[in-house]
C-alpha cells in the first residue's frame, strides 16, 4: 500500500510553482550510517527519495550514498523497523537512527488482492514471519504452525515422514463436506499439497479467520485461508547469498508400552483361554522378545536451502534452492524434496510492471509397500524369532496365528527391494502478473495474475513372492499408480488506491476471476511379476494383470468469480471495509450454481481519539467488528449427479465371461446448492506500558447452514446415500495472543514471552428433516460434531455388584461395566415373576440402547513461546497445550486387537483385574469376551486428551563479531534444538508413556478398521511413532 | 478477459471416470445391472458370519472354540442373545434392498431398450429371490422403497412402511416368479444363470412355506401383525398343493439339470458348477479382481469374499507328531493347507454329537456323511518345503507314519470307546490312542468345540497349489452353493406330508409321486458311492437297495427334516427349515458337545422365546436411519428386540 498522502503530492506541487525550474535542477550527495537502536549498523536498509524510484541500500557497514535533490525526503526503511522519513535539507551527512517495531504496525499485512497497513486491518487477520514460523525446523509449515496461532488447530493426521496435518481454522463447520482452509501462494490458489511448499521459503504467513476477512475468497474461503508469500528481493538492494541448514537424528519418543515376556506369559496363563494358552513350538517360557527394540531405528532429518536475493534499479529477483531429507525411524519410511524457487519483479517504462514467481520441487516418499507396525506388535514375547543358527525364522507360530511372517529391521531393510512402496511426485505452481497503472487517474490501477499450477505424482510398491506371505510361494504383487493435477486461474483486477486530503484513504478492487481444476489417477496392480522388474514392467507378467474400475479417477471442476471490496480508512481512526463476491462452481446443480454474499466490518483506533491521548499507560487500542458471509462448496464434482457402484463377477472360470455389474448407489440432487457461514466477529487489539505487553482478543460465532452432507438412507430405500443441504452447526469461541516484552535490554538481557490460548465450542444445531440425531455418523443435534456414540465404562463389575446376573447375563466379575440407560421396574409395571421392583428391566445392549455421546473437544488449547536473549545467546522454548478433551487410542481398544487380555497375541501392559487386583482399570484376561475382545473392549480407547508439551528447545548464538563482517558476512547463527522433548500434564502420557497427539485417522492403523469411531475423528494407532529429534544447524548470509 | 468465452463451459459437468444413473436407461447400463445382480449374491452367500446365522444355534451347529458373540448370540446357548445391533441377520438386509431396487431399475428400463424377455425374467428371478429371504428372516418387509410398490426408488425418502407377509408373498414374490418361470430359459444363458427350474424351485419353497405360514400349527406370532388369510383367498392346503405341483413339474421336466450319479460328485470341488447346482454365488481363482478383489493370499473375512468354510474348520494343525521314534521332537503333521480337507481354521461353529449319533446314524450305507465330512486328517508335512526331506513322523503308540498316512481319525461309532485312551497320547489336542493304531482317534463322544470333523463339502480349493500347501489363508475361490436340483424331491415330499394330492412322476427321475417315492430317489443315490473321503480312494459301491430298504413307510415331518440335514448339510438350510416347520425348540432346543479340553458330553439347553426368535430383529443400522419418531421406530422393529 502506498503510504503518499495528498498533503506530500500538495507539497510537492506547491514546489512546482513556487520554486524556479533551475533549482530543481541542483542535486547534492547526501552519505550516512544506518544503526539500530543498540547502535549496530544495518546492512541492506532500503533508503529511498520520496515520490522518486531513487534508491539505495546501506553496504556492510551500514553506510550509504544518494543523489538526490537537496529539498527532497528520504525514507528508511528495514523489516522488522519502523520506516523513518527524514528531510534532507541540504545536509550531506545523515546518520539515522532505526526504531525496532514492535507491534509490527507499521508492517503491511496481506489480506487477500492486496495489502493493508496492520494498524488499518478490520477483520481477523493473524500473521507470523517466516522466521518466527522456522523456529521450528519442519517438513512442512503445518508442523511448524502447530500451537503458535490462536484459533489455528494444526493436528496430526500421521506420524509418518513428509506427512502434512489436518488444518482447522475456528472448527469444524462441515459435516461431510471439507473444512480444509484455502491456501493461497503467492496471491494464487495453491492447487497442492502443504509439503510442496519449502517452508524455508516462506515470508510471511498471514491466516484470514473471520468471514469479514475471507469473503474476497468467497466460496474458496469458508474455511479461513493461508495466505503464504514468499521471499522476494527488494529494489536497490544489493545481492545477498543465504545459507539456512540443519542436521539432526531422531529416535522414537518412546515405545508402545507392551507386556513383555514374563508379564505376558502371567496373563496368559491367567487368562487359560483353551484356544491361546498352549505355547506354540515358536514360543518358550522365559523368552523375552522386544519386537520394537528389533524394528525400529534411527532417524536422520537434514535441510539445506540456498538462496540468493537482490535488486536492480527497477526491479528485484530472488532465487533458491533446497533439500530436505527425513529417514524415518520405522525401516524403508523416507521423505525427501528437492525444491527450486525463483521470482522476479520488474518495472517497465513509467506504467508497466511484470513479475513472475515460480516454485516447483520434486519429492519422494517411501514406505513398506505390506505391513506395518501392528505386524510387529501382535508377535508375542515370548517368541523367539531366531533359528538354532543365529539366523531368523521365516514365519512364526502362535496359537492361533500360524506361519506370522517375521518382521524385523533386519528383515525389512534386507528385502528393501522386495517391498518397497515409492511415490515420487513433481509439483509446480507459478503465478505471472502484469500491472498497468492507468493513466490520467490516479491510484487507479489494472493488474492481471495468472495462475498456472502442476502436480503430478508417480507411484509404485512391490511386494516379492512369498514376502510377508505364509506360503514362501505367495505370488509377488506390483501396482503402478499416476496421477496429474492442473489448475489455471485467471484474475482480472482493477484496484484504485489513494489517500484525499491526507485523511481520507480509499481503496477499492473489482475482480473477475476464473479457474479451473482438473485431476487424472490411474492405477494398476499385475501378480507374477519378477523380482528385478519391481514394478517397473507390470506386461511382464503371465499372472492377473488388474486394472480397476474403483482406481482410476476423474474430476474436473470450475468457479467464476466477481468480487469488489472497499477499504475506506478515516485518519487512521475509523476504518471500514466492505466486501460482495457473487461465486458460481461447477460443483453443484444447475439452477443453484451461483450465489452471492456480502462482508463488512468496521474498526475503531480508540487510542487515536483526543480523549485518550492523556491515558500514557495505554499506546494503541483497536476495536473491530466484523460481519460476513462466506459459503462451501467443497464436495466432490459429481456429487450432484449421483452414481453406480460397481461389482464385478465371474460367470465360471472361464475369462471371457468375467464381466462388471453395475447398480445406483447414490442418487442426485438436482437441487444441491451452497453451503454457507455467517460470522460475527468482535476482536480487540491492544498495547500497554510502553508497549511491552500486547496482545489481541477476539470472539466469534459462526453459523453454518444448509450443510453439504451425504445422508445415508436407510437399507429400505435400496440406494446407500445422497448429498444433500441439510442441517446446521454453530462454532463460537474467543482467542487470546498475548506477548510480553520482559527485560528490554537490561544489562544485555531480553526476555520476551508470547501465549496465545483460545476454545472452539462447537454444536450441531439441526440435521436432516429435523433428526435430532444420525446414530450411524455420531450426529446430534446439541452436540459437537467431534462425537462418538459408544458405550461408556464406568469401571469393572466386582463380585457380588447388584443387578450383575441381569444386566450382564453369563457375565463375569472383572469384566467391563458400562452404564446402563435402560429403566428399572417401579410399582405397578407389569413385572416377571423372577424379578422385583428396582430391578433393570432389560440386559445391557452395548451395541444399541446403552450406547451415548461422548464429546471429545478440549475445553481450551493453545500454545506458547518464549525467548531469553544475552548479547548474542538466546534460547527459545515453543510449546502447546490443549486441556480437557477426549483422546482415542485404538492401541487400547477392541479394535486395535493389541488388548485382547487372552493371550493371543502380543498385549499393550495393562493393570487387569484379578480376584487380589480388584481395582484395576482393565477387564480380567479371558473374561466375557465379544469378537476375540473383552466385551465393551473399545471403551479401554478412551483417555483424557489434556497434555501440554515443549515442541522446541533451541538454543542459538548469533555472531557478531567484527571479524565475521569483515568476511562479508552479515549475518551467522549456530543453533541447536531438540524437538518433541517431553510431555506434561498429560494423563495419557502418564499412564502409556507414550506422546499424546494423534496419528491416524479414525479407521486407520488399528487390525479391525471398524467400529469405535468415524474417519474424521482423529485417534492413536499403530502408525510410525512419534520421535524425539536433536538438530544442530547454521545459518549464513553474505 | 482472455478466457471469457471458455469460462460460460467451466460451469458444466461432464464426468468421465464414473457412471451417474443415466446410464441405467441404456442397454449396457440395464445389462450390466443384471450383472450386479449375480454379484450380490456374494455380499450374503458365503459370508461366514451369515452363513452362522442360518446355522447357528440349529441341529447342525453349535459355537466352536474360537466363537465370538457373532456365534454366542447366534446359537443362544450360555448366554448370547441375539440384539438388533449383534443380528448378523444385517447382511441379508443390506445386500438384498439394494438389488431388489436395482432389479425393479431393470425391470422398469428394459423394454425401453429392448432388452430380452428371458433377460427381464432374470432381475424378477432375483427380486422375488431377495424378498423370499427377507419374509423368512424378518416377517413383513417394504414393498415401497420410496419410489411405489414394487417401483425403482429414485427418490431419498429416509421413512419406510413395512407390509404384512402375505402382502410380500403375493404381491412381491408369488407374480415375479410366475412371470420368470414362463420366460426364463431351460438352460442357463451363461454359467450359473437363472433357469425355468431354479424359478420352480424358488416358486415352490415360496408356496410351501406360505403354506405353512398360514396353517400356522404352533401359533407363532408375525409381524407386522396381521391375520393369517391370503389376499388371493387361498387356504394352506391350496399352496402346499401349489408347492407340489410346481415341484413336480420341476422334476418332470428338469431341462438341463439334474442329480450327480453320487453324492460325493455333488460337491467335489472339481466338479463345481455341475447341472445339480441350480444357483451359486460363483468364484475363480482365475482372477482376484472378478472374484470379489480380496487378496488370494490373506483375507480378513469379509464379502464379497465366500469364507463360510474357515467358521467350521477345526485346529488340526495342532496335532503333533514326533521326529524320533520315541515321539519326541514333535512337529505339526496336519499342517494348513488349501485344499478341500483343510483351509483356514477360524473354529467358530462345531458340530453337536447329535449330528454323527443321530442324522448321520448310518455311515456306512448313506455316502452322504463321508461326502460331507472330513473324518480323517492325512500328515502333509512334506508339503512344507522345510520339512519335505522327513519321511517318517512317529505319531500314536510311536507308530510310524508317512506322508498320506491317517494322522487322526473321527471314528464312526462308539465301538472302540472302552479300549482308548485319552491321556496316553501326545497328540497336543487331547486325541485318543488305541493300541495298535498309528493314528490318533475320536468316537463321536468325544467330540468338543474345538476338534470335530471338518465340513469338507464346502471346503477350500485351488488349482496353483502345486506341490506344497497353497494359500490357505486366502480367499477360499469355490462358489457358494445356494440352491440344488435335489431340493425338489424334499420340498414335493413336504408338501405331500402336508397333505397335497400327489401324482407319478415321469421321465429321468420317475417314481410313484409319494413323499416317500419322492425322498428315495435321493436316498438311492445316496447309496451310491464313487470316492471315500475317509479312506482316500476310490470306492465304486452301490448300497441303495439297503437305504430304499431302510426308509420309514411313513413319512413325516420329522423324519422330511432328518433327511433335509442330511442332503443339505452345513449349506445355510437348516434356520430356515426349523422355522418354516416351527419346529425349532423340539428339535434344536438342547444338545450335546463336550467342552474344550474334554471328551465327555454334556447337554446344553438354547433358550429359543417362540413370541421373538422366529423373526430376526431389524438391524440397528436402518433403525438408526430412519427419520421417525421414536415410538414409530419401535413400532418398526420386531417384538421383542
Amino acid at each position: 500500500m502506498k503510504l503518499t498522502t495528498l498533503k506530500k503530492q500538495l507539497a510537492v506541487i506547491s514546489f512546482l510553482i513556487l520554486i524556479p525550474v533551475w533549482a530543481l535542477g541542483q542535486t547534492i550527495t547526501v552519505r550516512g550510517t544506518v544503526t539500530d537502536d543498540q547502535g549496530e549498523t544495518l546492512l541492506g536498509v532500503s533508503v529511498k527519495e520520496i515520490g522518486t524510484t531513487n534508491g539505495a541500500t546501506t553496504n556492510n557497514n551500514g553506510k550509504y550514498e544518494i543523489k538526490v535533490k537537496g529539498n527532497a525526503s528520504l525514507v528508511f526503511s528495514y523489516v522488522g523497523y519502523k520506516n523513518k522519513t527524514v528531510p534532507v535539507s541540504n545536509q550531506q551527512i545523515l546518520n539515522v537512527e532505526m526504531e525496532p517495531d514492535v507491534l509490527g504496525l507499521e508492517e503491511v499485512v496481506v489480506v487477500g488482492y492486496g495489502t493493508q497497513r496492520k494498524e488499518a486491518v478490520t477483520g481477523s487477520v493473524a500473521s507470523i514471519k517466516g522466521d518466527i514460523m522456522r523456529e521450528i525446523p519442519s517438513t512442512n509449515m503445518s508442523q511448524a504452525l502447530q500451537g503458535r496461532i490462536a484459533g489455528v488447530e494444526m493436528s496430526q493426521t500421521s506420524s509418518k515422514p513428509g506427512a502434512e496435518m489436518q488444518i482447522r481454522i475456528r472448527g469444524t463447520r462441515s459435516l461431510t463436506a471439507s473444512n480444509d482452509p484455502l491456501v493461497v501462494l503467492d496471491g494464487i490458489p495453491f492447487a497442492g499439497n502443504i509439503s510442496d511448499i519449502n517452508p524455508n521459503d516462506i515470508k510471511s504467513i498471514d491466516i484470514l479467520k473471520d468471514a469479514s476477512a475471507t469473503a474476497i475468497y468467497g466460496s474458496r474461503g469458508a474455511n479461513g485461508v493461508l495466505l503464504v508469500t514468499t521471499n522476494k528481493g527488494i529494489a536497490g538492494q544489493q545481492a545477498r547469498v543465504t545459507y539456512n541448514g540443519y542436521y539432526g537424528t531422531s529416535q522414537v519418543f518412546s515405545k508402545i508400552d507392551m507386556m513383555d515376556g514374563e508379564q505376558f506369559a502371567a496373563m496368559r496363563a491367567f487368562a487359560n483361554m483353551s484356544a491361546y494358552k498352549t505355547n506354540t513350538a515358536d514360543e518358550i517360557e522365559g523368552t523375552n522378545t522386544d519386537w520394537q527394540d528389533l524394528f525400529y531405528k534411527t532417524g536422520k532429518i537434514q535441510s539445506h536451502d540456498v538462496s540468493v536475493a537482490g535488486g536492480t534499479e527497477r526491479g528485484s529477483y530472488t532465487f533458491g534452492v533446497g533439500y530436505y531429507k527425513n529417514e524415518g525411524v520405522v525401516p524403508l519410511e523416507g521423505y525427501s524434496r528437492i525444491s527450486l524457487r525463483g521470482s522476479l519483479d520488474q518495472e517497465v517504462g513509467k506504467i508497466f510492471r511484470i513479475g513472475f514467481t515460480t516454485n516447483s520441487n520434486y519429492n519422494v516418499t517411501e514406505a513398506a509397500s505390506s505391513g506395518g507396525l501392528y505386524q510387529v506388535l501382535q508377535n508375542t514375547p515370548l517368541i523367539n524369532p531366531y533359528n538354532a543358527d543365529g539366523t531368523w525364522k521365516r514365519t512364526v507360530d502362535m496359537p492361533a496365528d500360524k506361519g506370522v511372517w517375521v518382521y524385523t529391521r533386519d528383515v525389512v531393510e534386507a528385502k528393501r527391494d522386495l517391498m518397497l512402496s515409492q511415490t515420487k511426485g513433481f509439483g509446480s505452481y507459478n503465478s505471472v502478473y502484469g500491472e498497468v497503472k492507468v493513466p490520467g487517474v490516479e491510484g487507479l490501477k489494472y493488474r492481471v495474475n495468472v495462475g498456472l499450477n502442476f502436480r503430478m505424482s508417480t507411484g509404485g510398491a512391490y511386494t516379492g513372492p512369498g514376502i510377508n506371505a505364509t506360503s514362501e510361494t505367495n505370488p509377488s504383487a506390483a501396482s503402478v499408480s499416476n496421477s496429474l493435477r492442473t489448475n489455471w486461474a485467471i484474475e482480472n483486477l482493477l484496484t484504485y488506491d489513494r489517500t484525499f486530503a491526507d485523511k481520507h484513504q480509499v481503496n477499492a478492487v473489482a475482480m473477475y476471476s476464473a479457474e479451473e481444476t482438473m485431476y487424472n489417477r490411474s492405477r494398476m496392480t499385475a501378480k507374477g511379476v519378477a523380482e528385478n522388474f519391481q514394478w517397473y514392467n507390470l506386461g511382464m507378467t503371465d499372472g492377473e494383470r488388474s486394472i480397476l474400475p474403483g482406481d482410476q479417477q476423474y474430476e474436473k471442476s470450475g468457479l467464476l468469480s466477481y468480487m469488489g471490496r472497499v477499504m475506506y480508512s478515516y485518519d487512521s481512526r475509523y476504518m471500514i471495509s466492505a466486501t460482495l463476491r457473487a461465486d458460481g462452481s461447477s460443483r453443484l446443480a444447475p439452477g443453484h450454481q451461483w450465489h452471492t454474499y456480502p462482508a463488512v466490518s468496521i474498526g475503531w483506533n480508540v487510542k487515536k481519539e483526543s480523549f485518550m491521548q492523556d491515558v500514557n499507560w495505554l499506546d494503541n487500542l483497536k476495536m473491530r467488528v466484523g460481519y460476513g458471509e462466506t459459503s462451501n462448496q467443497a464436495v466432490a464434482p459429481y456429487a450432484t449427479l449421483g452414481g453406480l457402484s460397481t461389482r464385478p463377477y465371474n460367470f465360471g472360470d472361464a475369462p471371457a465371461n468375467f464381466v462388471t455389474g453395475t447398480y445406483v448407489s447414490t442418487l442426485p440432487n438436482t437441487k444441491l446448492g451452497w453451503e454457507f457461514s455467517t460470522t460475527w466477529n468482535y476482536g480487540f487489539d491492544f498495547s500497554l506500558l510502553k508497549n511491552r505487553l500486547y496482545g489481541t482478543f477476539e470472539y466469534y460465532v459462526t453459523n453454518t447452514k444448509d450443510l453439504l452432507l451425504s445422508v445415508n438412507l436407510p437399507q429400505t430405500s435400496g440406494v446407500g446415500s445422497f448429498m444433500a443441504n441439510v442441517g446446521e452447526t454453530q462454532n463460537k469461541g474467543f482467542e487470546l495472543s498475548l506477548n510480553a516484552v520482559i527485560l528490554d535490554n537490561l544489562n544485555g538481557w531480553n526476555w520476551t514471552a508470547g501465549v496465545n490460548l483460545y476454545t472452539n465450542q462447537n454444536k450441531i444445531v439441526s440435521l436432516a428433516s429435523g433428526n435430532l440425531k444420525d446414530e450411524g455418523n455420531a450426529w446430534f443435534v446439541g452436540s459437537s460434531i467431534n462425537s462418538i456414540y459408544a458405550p461408556k465404562k464406568i469401571g469393572l463389575w466386582q463380585e457380588g455388584d447388584p443387578f450383575m446376573n441381569i444386566l450382564e447375563p453369563g457375565g463375569n466379575a472383572g469384566m467391563i461395566k458400562i452404564e446402563y440407560l435402560g429403566e428399572y421396574y417401579k410399582e405397578g409395571d407389569n413385572i416377571p415373576k423372577d424379578r422385583q421392583v428396582g430391578d433393570p428391566v432389560r440386559a445391557m445392549d452395548g451395541g444399541g440402547k446403552d450406547r451415548q455421546v461422548i464429546e471429545l473437544d478440549p475445553d481450551f488449547q493453545g500454545g506458547f513461546n518464549t525467548t531469553l536473549g544475552y548479547k548474542g545467546i538466546d534460547l527459545t522454548v515453543i510449546g502447546a497445550f490443549k486441556s480437557g478433551g477426549t483422546l482415542i487410542s485404538s492401541l487400547y481398544s477392541a479394535n486395535g486387537y493389541l488388548n485382547m487380555l487372552s493371550g493371543r497375541r502380543g498385549n499393550v501392559d495393562v493393570d487387569y483385574w484379578t480376584p487380589e487386583n480388584t481395582d484395576a482399570k482393565y477387564p480380567k484376561p479371558g473374561g466375557m469376551m465379544s469378537s476375540d475382545n473383552p466385551k465393551y473392549g473399545n471403551t479401554l480407547a478412551l483417555f483424557d486428551a489434556s497434555y501440554m508439551k515443549i515442541r522446541t528447545i533451541t538454543l542459538g548464538y548469533n555472531f557478531k563479531l567484527r571479524a565475521v563482517k569483515d568476511l562479508g558476512i552479515q549475518n551467522l547463527r549456530l543453533y541447536a534444538s531438540v524437538q518433541n522433548p517431553f510431555v506434561l500434564f498429560a494423563p495419557y502420557t502418564n499412564e502409556t508413556g507414550m506422546d499424546p497427539e494423534t496419528n491416524s485417522y479414525g479407521d486407520e492403523n488399528m487390525a479391525s478398521a471398524s467400529g469405535l469411531a468415524n474417519r474424521r475423528i482423529l485417534t492413536v494407532g499403530t502408525n510410525s511413532p512419534s520421535t524425539r529429534n536433536y538438530l544442530v544447524g547454521l545459518s549464513i548470509t553474505f | 478477459m482472455l478466457f471469457l468465452s471458455a469460462c460460460n463451459d467451466i460451469l458444466v459437468e461432464q464426468p468421465r471416470a464414473t457412471y451417474e444413473p443415466g446410464f441405467f436407461t441404456t442397454k449396457e447400463g440395464v445389462q450390466s445391472g443384471l450383472t450386479s445382480m449375480y454379484a450380490h449374491l456374494r455380499y450374503i452367500y458365503g459370508q461366514g458370519y451369515y452363513y452362522n446365522i442360518t446355522l447357528t444355534g440349529t441341529d447342525e451347529y453349535t459355537w466352536a472354540n474360537s466363537a465370538d458373540g457373532n456365534f454366542k448370540d447366534a446359537d443362544m446357548t450360555s448366554g448370547g442373545t441375539m440384539t438388533p445391533s449383534t443380528s448378523r441377520a444385517d447382511v441379508l438386509w443390506n445386500a438384498a434392498f439394494p438389488n431388489i431396487n436395482t432389479a425393479s431399475g431393470v425391470i422398469e428400463n428394459a423394454e425401453a431398450v429392448g432388452l430380452a424377455p428371458s433377460l427381464i425374467a432374470e432381475a424378477r428371478f432375483f427380486r422375488a429371490f431377495d424378498y423370499f429371504q427377507l419374509v423368512q428372516t424378518f416377517g413383513g418387509v417394504p414393498l415401497d422403497l420410496g419410489g411405489g410398490v414394487m417401483k425403482f426408488n429414485k427418490s431419498t425418502v429416509r421413512t419406510s412402511v413395512r407390509n404384512t407377509v402375505p402382502e410380500v408373498y403375493t404381491i412381491g414374490i408369488f407374480p415375479d416368479l410366475k412371470q420368470a418361470i414362463t420366460d426364463l430359459p431351460e438352460t442357463p444363458r451363461i454359467v450359473g444363470a437363472a433357469t425355468k427350474t431354479v424359478a420352480r424351485l424358488y416358486l415352490a419353497k415360496a408356496y410351501l412355506t406360505y403354506a405353512w405360514w398360514l396353517q400356522n400349527p404352533n401359533n407363532i406370532p408375525t409381524y407386522p401383525e396381521t391375520a393369517r388369510t391370503d389376499p388371493d383367498g387361498h387356504d394352506a392346503a391350496w399352496y402346499f398343493q401349489q408347492a407340489y405341483d410346481v415341484a413336480a413339474e420341476a422334476i418332470t421336466n428338469p431341462g438341463s439339470a439334474g442329480l450327480q450319479s453320487t453324492y460325493y460328485k455333488v460337491h467335489l470341488a472339481q466338479n463345481d458348477r455341475n447341472n445339480e447346482v441350480l444357483l451359486l454365488a460363483d468364484h475363480t481363482n482365475a482372477s482376484e479382481q472378478y472374484n470379489g478383489g480380496i487378496s488370494f493370499s490373506y483375507g480378513n473375512g469379509e464379502a464379497p469374499d465366500n469364507f463360510a468354510c474357515w467358521m467350521v474348520t477345526p485346529q488340526m494343525e495342532n496335532i503333533r507328531s514326533g521326529k524320533k521314534s520315541d515321539g519326541s521332537d514333535v512337529i505339526s503333521s496336519v499342517q494348513r493347507e488349501a485344499a478341500q480337507w483343510g483351509g483356514r481354521p477360524w473354529t467358530r461353529m462345531a458340530p453337536p454329537q447329535g449330528v454323527f449319533t443321530k442324522t448321520f446314524a448310518d455311515k456306512t450305507n448313506d455316502s452322504r456323511f463321508d461326502g460331507t465330512f472330513t473324518s480323517v486328517y492325512r500328515g502333509n508335512w512334506t508339503k512344507n518345503s522345510g520339512l519335505s526331506s522327513i519321511t517318517t513322523l512317529y505319531n500314536a503308540n510311536n507308530l510310524p507314519v508317512s506322508p498320506g498316512d491317517a494322522i487322526l481319525s473321527f471314528l464312526p461309532d462308539e465301538t472302540l470307546t472302552s479300549t482308548l485312551s485319552y491321556t496316553s497320547g501326545k497328540s497336543n489336542i487331547g486325541a485318543g490312542v488305541v493300541a495298535g493304531r498309528a493314528d490318533y482317534v475320536i468316537p463321536p463322544s468325544g467330540i468338543n468345540r474345538q476338534y470335530f470333523p471338518g465340513l469338507w463339502k464346502i471346503g477350500t480349493y485351488r488349482t496353483d497349489n502345486g506341490s506344497g500347501l497353497g494359500t490357505p489363508n486366502g480367499s477360499t475361490c469355490r462358489p457358494f452353493v445356494i440352491a440344488k436340483f435335489s431340493e425338489l424331491f424334499l420340498v414335493a415330499a413336504e408338501a405331500a406330508v402336508k397333505g397335497a394330492t400327489t401324482k407319478a412322476i415321469t421321465g429321468t427321475y420317475a417314481n410313484d409321486g409319494t413323499a416317500r417315492g419322492l425322498v428315495n430317489v435321493l436316498r438311492a443315490r445316496a447309496g451310491k458311492w464313487s470316492f471315500s473321503n475317509a479312506e482316500n480312494k476310490a470306492k465304486v459301491e452301490d448300497h441303495s437297495a439297503e437305504m430304499i430298504a431302510a426308509t420309514p413307510a411313513t413319512i413325516d415331518i420329522n423324519y422330511i427334516l432328518a433327511e433335509r440335514s442330511r442332503e443339505f448339510f452345513g449349506e445355510g438350510y437348516r434356520w430356515f427349515d426349523l422355522v418354516r416347520t416351527q419346529k425349532w425348540e423340539e428339535i434344536a432346543g438342547t444338545y450335546e458337545i463336550a467342552d474344550t479340553g474334554t471328551h465327555t458330553p454334556k447337554t446344553f439347553t438354547r433358550v429359543i422365546n417362540k413370541a421373538v426368535h422366529y423373526l430376526r430383529p431389524i438391524p440397528q443400522a436402518q433403525i438408526d436411519r430412519l427419520d421417525m419418531s421414536d415410538d414409530e421406530k419401535k413400532a418398526y422393529q420386531n417384538p421383542g428386540y
